[in-house]
């Protein structure tokens, strides 16, 4: 436990994040996650952390040494998506029972690790760490080296046990154990001078493989994506590369730095969310590999395609702006998307409310700024009420947000779409950015959210009730009398109101049932007492009131 | 040999063997056989838009037309009723069709008799035939009440089922007291749903206008009752104990009239119930004193809902209301009729259809549909279906007629999701094949008999409708009421779920998109 205390604390120590460079050395000791407070509501561990960064890794069999709980809950839960192996997909753990917790799990899991390369015959293992082995002191560190100088296959311990910390925390370990066991031990078949590595960007449902047709065009190779639609023999020889784009600078900033230290990797942090920065990351990849040597025809080239792409994105997008026309949308994201997102959704014609800022850096905060002016409003932590309250005050007509918090859309009838890892649609790139618009468009448009913020129509004939017994009321509201009017069918069959019979019956100064039925769409049939009473009626107090 | 008598092989694999398909293969050439190429061309221009205008000039051939005879609605409605044993005036070949089908559909059995008519009844009229039959059927299966309908046989050659019941009774065949109320239902004339309509105005005409002469008219005493009609309904079971649900959970007193959701579905301990449940021959009797009268299906009431308003109730007629709206406007009807309250539970009932629809309408907004049916059944589809922003491209009903298919076009047009949507009236299946190939959607709503639409023309079916043969036990779910509406949410989108892995499932080709989450 000492070797992982000290990995945690290297952790908490990264130059490479402004944030922690401007801490003292007490603040840094302390960690860079807030301490969790028991009794509220939390997100994940550092194991389902270590977990989600590495398991897009295609064609790596991931064991998670622990009792069922970990993996049983955690398999197969992200949509990240593989152009090749579907081993990721497939469930190992050493499902550890009372007699292992009480004599330990290391037999279990060499056993284990045995049986897969039996079966599996997989290009490498991760073993993960959970919580229970590492409290009965099972070294996982240990069993690794041994298998993997016994079976002659890489086994990599990924020592991130829930207890010690965050989620983000987890993806860091994740992230160390790579740079430790992986990164570095083979050589590529060959290089050319344009080879990338994307870190932190997950391929959720396929979305790399939206902007990898670009970097083909440009002739750009991505030798490696951590860990997105990524392969073992791909990121164990991504030290090759000539740069790098950190794509999720909270999950994966010390395997960027670390690369640049050890391999001299220079790497930058971009997006692939927004069409403006699609082009700026395009334009980034292309000027560090022009510094490292790529030819630099590269440049025009890439200004050439940015060119290309932005005009049809921006077409695709104009039509929409009519229909957005004074929708406001609340953004609630973390880390790049929060302002990433913001200028495509301005662009298409969305006033943007409100945007979180919980999981972003201070440039990212910056940028957020810079798009939304100097009074954006940005929510640090908002509560789920906070964020009910919100919607509900219709202060926004859509949300976008993460599966967790789309109940909480939900229940307060607001339109809602999902832009985090549950997501069906690809939304990064320029054609993703169009998707995003679409999506949007469809989501306000869905007849369902009427449905939803309507009252039983109970509700509203009770209210229209109470308001024609005290007259004074339905005089002073004109339109919810004419709205009650509108909303009482008489003719059930063809469906036609009070309201309208009303006005037929005053305007054409209508004496029988035999004339109602001509001037109105009312069958007359079943419907034929009603509108007798509605002849003999003085003008009702709710058309006088409507008038 | 592949067929032995220590493992009997089935038809769906003996014909697989090879020793079958060597001789299926051989018989081929005495069988006139085709040149396969011409095959597949007439097999492709029947998809063509030039096909389609051909089969819809069609005037005089029905091909695969969705609507059933009106006795098959009347032993329907008539089977609703306490201890009832439908009669069918007429050919005895028509009554075996009604009981299986039924059958098959309910997975329950089916009992009715017919008169037998043979070729000498037919030259001679069929009163010896309905004087023997009744005093058989009344003796056999001692039933409470026989209620008559007939068959095109008897129609055609006129016979007249008041005088004949009259004579009968003359003649002893069943006390002079006994019920025999009747209707003539020729199957020539509209469909199951008319049928049902005029065994059930035939029912309530007896009882309540003095038994054909043979008693005092009842004298309407109003009272706070309601009367609900279900109309031809496949998930009659389902749908009949949901309706009684709402009505006990508001407190309102009411009859169920023709309520065969017991018959349908009688349970398994060692009896045969030959009849089960029903609206006792009492409370028909005593449903003239109602305040109201509701029919869930306009187009199977037209008949008896005129009738019901003569005697001075007043009625309400829906068309099969699914979905929110629709049953929104149900129990507002209920409440507005009886002056009770909706209860606490109700509403909470319609809270969860809400959240239902909230959740999952994503996946069900912009889709294309076609819908085929009883006229009443596809408009209350369609309504809901545009509730979720789904498209109904085609509404086809064989049985509807052009009333159906104004109200569905003023339905369609109500919604921006039924523009470009089109009601066919008295089109069949046929014509259904042709709308999907030259309009194509992305899913099928109709019966059983739309699998082979299916398999033609690759749009998955979503089963709902009557009859439904090859799936068992969907018609004891209901799809009225709030928690009907999630019923047929859910339907939609298992197959939606369904079809979606269906794309996605090849190994190592589209599996990348074969996840655990939808």
């Amino acid at each position: 436990m000492s070797s992982l205390a000290a990995t945690v604390q290297n952790i908490f120590d990264e130059p490479g994040c402004a944030k922690n460079g401007s801490k003292s050395e007490a603040e840094r000791r302390n960690g860079c996650t807030k301490q969790l407070q028991p009794g509220s509501a939390a997100g994940g561990c550092a194991f389902d952390g270590a977990k989600v960064a590495l398991q897009p890794f295609t064609d790596v069999a991931h064991l998670v040494h622990g009792p069922i709980a970990c993996e049983g809950n955690s398999w197969d839960n992200r949509g990240a998506v593989s152009s090749g192996s579907d081993l990721w997909r497939t469930a190992f753990t050493t499902d550890l029972s009372e007699t292992d917790i009480v004599f330990g799990g290391e037999k279990r899991l060499c056993k284990a690790i045995k049986e897969i390369i039996d079966k599996y015959d997989p290009c490498a293992i991760f073993v993960y760490q959970t919580c229970i082995p590492a409290m009965i002191g099972d070294d996982i560190n240990a069993v690794c080296k041994a298998a993997s100088r016994r079976f002659l296959k890489p086994v990599i311990p990924i020592n991130s046990p829930g207890f010690v910390g965050s989620k983000n925390l987890g993806n860091k370990l994740a992230g160390e154990a790579l740079l430790d066991y992986v990164i570095g031990t083979r050589e590529p078949d060959y290089t050319t001078p344009y080879d990338i590595n994307l870190i932190g960007e997950y391929n959720l449902s396929g979305e790399l493989w939206q902007v990898k047709p670009l970097l083909d065009e440009l002739g750009v190779r991505i030798l490696c994506c951590i860990s997105g639609d990524g392969k073992y023999r791909e990121v164990a020889s991504s030290h090759r590369a000539r740069a790098a784009m950190l794509v999720c600078s909270k999950s994966m900033i010390n395997v960027a730095r670390k690369m640049e230290q050890r391999y001299g990797i220079p790497f930058f942090e971009g997006s692939f969310y927004g069409i403006q920065d699609s082009s700026e990351s395009l334009r980034q990849i292309a000027r560090l590999l022009v510094e490292r040597g790529a030819p630099t025809d590269l440049l025009g080239r890439t200004e050439a395609l940015i060119a290309r792409e932005e005009a049809w994105a921006w077409g695709a997008i104009e039509p929409y702006k009519p229909r957005f026309g004074g929708k406001k949308a609340l953004l609630m994201t973390g880390g790049v998307k929060s302002w990433s997102v913001v200028a495509a959704l301005q662009e298409a014609g969305l006033e943007l409310v409100g945007t979180s800022v919980k999981k972003s850096t201070k440039e990212d905060k910056e940028r957020i700024k810079e798009l939304m002016g100097h009074d954006a409003n940005m929510i640090e932590n908002m509560t789920p009420r906070e964020m009910y309250e919100m919607l509900k005050g219709a202060k926004a007509d859509i949300m976008l947000s993460g599966g967790k918090s789309q109940f909480v859309a939900l229940k307060a009838a607001v339109p809602w779409l999902d832009i985090n890892q549950e997501r069906c649609h690809a939304y990064m790139g320029y054609v993703g950015m169009v998707k995003l618009v679409e999506e949007i468009d469809k989501s306000l448009s869905s007849p369902m959210w009427e449905q939803l913020r309507r009252p039983a129509p109970w509700e509203a004939l009770a209210k229209a009730m109470e308001q024609m017994q005290s007259p004074a009321t339905a005089l002073a509201d004109p339109a919810l009398a004419e709205k009650s009017r509108r909303a009482r069918k008489i003719c059930i069959c063809n469906r036609v109101d009070l309201g309208t019979i009303e006005d037929a019956i005053y305007a054409h100064r209508l004496r029988s049932v035999e004339a109602v039925r001509e001037h109105t769409n009312a069958v007359g049939g079943c419907c034929q007492r009603r509108i007798d009473e509605i002849l003999v009626s003085e003008p009702s107090a709710m058309r006088q009131a409507a008038e | 040999m592949a067929q032995s008598a220590e493992h009997v092989i089935d038809h769906v694999e003996l014909f697989r063997g090879p020793e079958y398909q060597q001789m299926l293969a051989k018989k081929k050439i005495f069988e006139n056989p085709r040149d396969p190429a011409e095959v597949e061309r007439i097999k492709e221009w029947t998809k063509t838009a030039e096909y389609r205008e051909k089969n819809f000039a069609r005037e005089a051939l029905a091909v695969n037309p969705a609507k059933a005879c009106q006795p098959l609605g009347a032993v329907f409605a008539s089977v609703g009723f306490e201890r009832t044993l439908p009669f069918v005036h007429g050919s005895q070949g028509c009554v075996a069709y009604y009981r299986s089908h039924l059958s098959r559909h309910f997975k329950e059995p089916s009992s009715c008799v017919s008169s037998s008519m043979t070729e000498d009844a037919a030259v001679f009229g069929g009163l010896n035939n309905m004087t023997d039959g009744l005093a058989n059927s009344y003796n056999m299966y001692k039933p409470k009440m026989i209620a008559v309908s007939t068959t095109c046989m008897a129609e055609v050659i006129g016979d007249d089922l008041n005088a004949f019941i009259k004579t009968s009774k003359e003649k002893g065949s069943v006390p002079a007291d006994f019920d025999v109320p009747f209707a003539h239902t020729p199957a020539f004339v509209g469909s199951h749903v008319t049928g049902y309509d005029n065994a059930l105005k035939g029912i309530l005409e007896h009882f309540w206008d003095g038994k054909a002469g043979t008693a005092p008219k009842l004298e309407r005493k109003p009272n706070g009752a309601i009367n609900i009609i279900g109309g031809f309904d496949g998930y009659t079971v389902g749908n009949l104990r949901e309706i009684k649900r709402i009505l006990e959970l508001m407190g309102i007193q009411h009859t169920v009239l023709a309520d065969n959701s017991e018959v349908f579905d009688t349970p398994t301990d060692g009896e045969f119930r030959m009849y089960d449940g029903g609206t006792t021959l009492e409370d028909a009797a005593n449903a003239i004193h109602a305040k109201a009268t509701i029919s869930m299906q306009q187009w199977c009431t037209e008949k008896t809902l005129a009738f019901v308003a003569e005697h001075g109730q007043d009625v309400v007629s829906f068309n099969y209301p699914v979905g929110l709206s629709a049953t929104d406007d149900f129990i507002v009807a209920l409440s507005r009729l009886s002056g009770k309250e909706i209860p606490e539970q109700l509403a909470r009932e319609r809270g969860r259809l809400v959240d239902a629809i909230a959740d999952s309408s994503a996946h069900v907004h912009g889709k294309k549909f076609a819908i085929y049916g009883d006229p009443d059944l596809c408009y209350g589809l369609a309504a809901f279906l545009l509730e979720l922003g789904a498209e109904p491209t085609h509404v086809l009903s064989t049985n509807g007629n052009k009333a159906w298919q104004e109200k569905m076009q003023a339905l369609l047009a109500s919604s921006p999701f039924g523009q470009g949507c089109q009601a066919y009236p008295g089109r069949d299946l046929w014509h259904m094949r042709s709308l999907l190939f030259t309009e194509p959607v992305d899913f099928l709503i109709g019966n059983t008999y739309g699998k082979y639409l299916e398999r033609d023309t690759g749009t998955p079916l979503i089963r709902i409708g009557f009859p439904i043969f090859d799936r068992h036990h969907h018609h004891r779910s209901p799809l009225w009421g709030y928690q009907g509406g999630l019923n047929v949410l859910v339907k939609i989108l298992d197959k939606i779920f369904d079809e979606i892995d269906k794309n996605t499932n090849v190994l190592g080709k589209t599996d990348y998109s074969f996840d655990i989450i939808r």
